[in-house]
This record gives C-alpha cells, structure tokens and sequence, in this order.
C-alpha cells in the first residue's frame, strides 16, 4: 500500500513518476502495450449464430491528447496548403476551422489549449504525416477507449452524460485524469477521426456467406452489448462520416506502429 | 492579409524556382501536345479535383504513377481485389460493358482504372494475370496498387467504405465512378446496377 506520489513534491520528480506510470516519449505520445478487446458488434459463426468477438490489437503508440489548437496552428504554419484559405475543396467541407474567426484566420489565444475541431479526415490525417505519425484505426481507438475494462460502468456513465449534452464550450485538454494507459480524453472531449472510419462495423466473417451481405447491413443489428448505447451512437456516428467533412466537436490524436 | 498574399506568392517563386520537379513540369507545360497518355501533372489541377492527392501507385507493368496522370481524358474508376470472387469480377464486367457501348473512337478518349484494396497480395504480377483473366488488352486501361495509406485516402476520396476481414479479404462498397479530364467526380453508381445506362450517358457528356 505504500504510495510513491508523497515523494513527486518537484516538477522533476512528478515528471519522473509519470514515467514510471506509462512510457512516454518526448513528442507526449504513450506506447500502448498490446491486448484486446470485444467489440460492441458480434462475429457471426459459420452456422448463422453470433458470437461475440474478441479482437485484438498490437501495441502502438498514441498522442495522449488529442491534437491542440496550438499545435494544429504550427501545423498551419508550417504547411500554408491547408491554411483556410488555401485547402483545396475536396478536402473539406465550408466549415473547415471555422473557430480560428481571425482576420489571418489564426487561433484565438484563449483555444490554444484546446483540442482543434472543425478539421476534416484529410486535414487530420496530412497533420499526422507531416509528424511522421498516422492516425490510429478504429480498433486501436476503441482497445484505448475500453482502458482493459478498468471501469467500464462508470466510463459508460461518463460517455453517456457527455453525448447527452449536446454542443458544450470545450475544455482544454489534459483536464481530467488520464486512463489506466496514460491517455488521455478519451471520452467527454470531443469525436475523434479514426483512420479507417469509412469501415464496415460489419460482422467480420460475413464473406461466408458472400458479399452479397454487405447490401444488409445486417451486422449492425448483432450487438454483443445492447447496453453499450454508447458504442453504438461512435460506431454509428463514424459511419454517417465522410471524409471531407468536418464538426465542431470532432478532432483527432496521432498514433504511431511501436517498432 | 495582403502581405500574407505576398508573402505567400513570394514563396510558391522560390519553391517553383528551387525544385528541380517543377521546373521540369512547367518544360512540360509549354510542350504539351495531346498525347495519349498525356500526363498534365504540371498545371496545378482544379481544387475539387482527385488529382490533388499525391500519393504513388504501381500499374500493373511496374510503372509507378500519380493519379493526375489520368489526366486530360474522363476515366472510368472502382477499386477491386484480385482474389474477390463475386463483387469484383461483376464490377470489372460492368466496367467492359460501359467500354463497348462507345464507338472505337470515343473508348480511345477514355481511361479505365482498377485500384485494389490489397496491397499485399496484388503485386504487378498478380494484376497483370487478373486483366488476362478478364481480357483487358486495351491500353486505355490501368490497374495499380498502392500503399496501405494510399488505398484509404483514395476510397475516403471517392467514398467507398472497406474494411479488411479474416484471411486477408476485404468487405467494401462496389462503386463505379466517373471522373471528367480534370478528375473531378461527375458520376457514381452501385457496381452491380445491371443497367449501365445512366453511367454510359455520363460518360458521353464528357466526351464533347
């Protein structure tokens, strides 16, 4: 039971401790170790049954915040091809950082802290590129989220009083603790981009029976956790997603292979 | 504002004037007569235009391009995979369908391109059989692969959803697309819409 935060009285020595929570590396990304998680949708077995279906995810690093205003700017700054008033339309719809309300179309000094939105697929996956980082898959996305079961009653309960308030002024990030990982707003920030968000939630054996399936859209309707609303509304929400689209409650992190 | 403008101008010079590739491009630019293949990477392509993706893809005789070498001509666009027994081969028969309802004159105007979801098994080898399994000689035809990242940037483009499933294959949307010479998306339809018509009409709108 002996506690060894008494002892993090100086910076250096908090920032030492939080090494020791999670590996962290010098650009605040955290190495995710490998696991697994279930899904909220169910595999179909070969005779027609369901099943849920565990799967599983290597360790990768991902940003423990999402992606700031302030870092989105030297983003920005740096590559004038996706200031507002050059990006090209197909990437993104009218309301592309609609916040930075400027004249040079720049950040206000009071949202540098908090997470960028209204960035489209495009602008959220060139960012990660230009950081030699990727966005993480919606697996990858989920496993975090899911923190290895930690407390799922109350993350559920957290989720769900987040998405029923629609629309709130955003905090900035980094204000409440981080999960069992070192990640963290996970939940009740913003949406966040997944790389393969234009996925099927569809069962993922469903090719047994042909592709004829996929015109059902059958594998929705096998939920391993039909309590798991909260799951549903992201899974759901990814889907209605289109790449150039943006939102003002949607932004994005990076994440990175662990090699 | 306006000296952002500037500054920003004064910039596109020096980078125009410096890179080696554009300097070659903007030769080009001043040479260019209608070739078949023409690649018009040099002007900068309209800004709701597919070609501003620049990602690289490998055709099925090696060769690596970008996508605004299917510049100047319209040209008929789905993403496959070799190895899908059902979808694909229907997409590509759909596809070969809208080719001869042209004349011989107006198919020569026209680019048809196959992009697959698998980069790791639909090597240039294995593309090459896939067009002699399904007869594709015409030269107006392309099919390529790309990386992982390039496979996902081009299907959120032309919104086609995909995910890849056991064993290596890929559940996706069998979408035909039409882009115009400047490869803006002017049409889409199911694949498997046995009634071509409508994309065929497309088509030949882009074709005066």
């Amino acid at each position: 039971m002996k506690s060894n935060k008494p002892s993090c009285i100086s910076i250096l020595v908090l920032s030492g401790c939080l090494f020791s929570a999670a590996a962290v590396s010098a650009e605040d990304m955290v190495l995710v170790p490998e696991g697994s998680f279930t899904p909220f949708f169910l595999k179909r077995d070969g005779a027609g049954s369901s099943s849920a279906a565990t799967t599983s995810v290597h360790a990768f690093w991902l940003d423990a915040t999402p992606v700031t205003n302030r870092k989105f700017q030297a983003f920005v700054n740096k590559h004038p091809d996706w200031h507002q008033s050059n990006i090209k339309k197909i990437f993104t719809d009218s309301h592309y950082l609609e916040h930075w309300q400027n004249q040079q179309g720049t950040v206000n000094a009071a949202d540098l802290d908090k997470p960028v939105v209204n960035v489209s697929w495009f602008a959220a996956a060139a960012y990660c590129e230009a950081q030699d980082k990727r966005l993480p898959s919606t697996d990858e996305w989920e496993y975090t989220l899911t923190d290895n079961d930690r407390d799922t009653e109350n993350l559920q309960k957290q989720i769900m009083s987040w998405y029923s308030v629609p629309n709130r002024e955003l905090p900035a990030v980094r204000t409440k603790p981080a999960n069992g990982f070192g990640i963290f707003d996970m939940a009740g920030l913003i949406w966040e981009w997944t790389a393969d968000f234009n996925s099927y939630m569809a069962p993922p054996d469903s090719r047994n029976s042909g592709d004829k399936t996929l015109f059902c859209g059958s594998g929705s309707l096998n939920a391993s956790n039909l309590g798991d609303y909260a799951a549903f509304m992201r899974y759901s929400y990814r889907e209605s997603l289109k790449g150039n689209f943006t939102g003002k409650n949607l932004g994005f992190r990076c994440a990175k292979d662990a090699k | 504002m306006k000296t952002n403008l500037k500054s920003q101008l004064l910039l596109s010079l020096l980078l125009a004037c410096s890179a080696p590739a554009f300097a070659e491009n903007h030769e080009h630019h001043h040479h260019q007569h209608e070739s078949e293949l023409s690649a018009p990477g040099l002007s900068t392509p309209s800004t709701d235009s597919v070609f501003n993706i620049t990602d690289n893809w490998t055709a099925a005789d090696g060769k690596t391009f970008q996508l605004s070498k299917l510049g100047g001509k319209p040209t008929v666009v789905a993403m496959v995979y070799t190895s899908c027994q059902y979808v694909c081969p229907l997409t590509v028969q759909n596809i070969k369908r809208i080719e001869r309802s042209l004349s011989a004159a107006q198919a020569g105007k026209v680019n048809f391109a196959l992009f697959s979801f698998d980069p790791q098994r639909d090597t240039p080898a294995k593309l090459t059989e896939f067009a002699k399994l399904h007869a594709i000689t015409s030269p107006s035809w392309v099919l390529a692969q790309g990386s992982e990242s390039a496979v996902r940037k081009l299907a959120v483009t032309l919104g086609i959803k995909y995910k890849k499933v056991q064993a290596g294959d890929y559940e996706h949307d069998a979408t035909i697309s039409i882009l115009d010479s400047n490869g803006v998306v002017k049409f889409q339809a199911d694949a498997m819409n046995k009634n071509i018509n409508d994309a065929t009409d497309a088509l030949k709108t882009l074709l005066h």
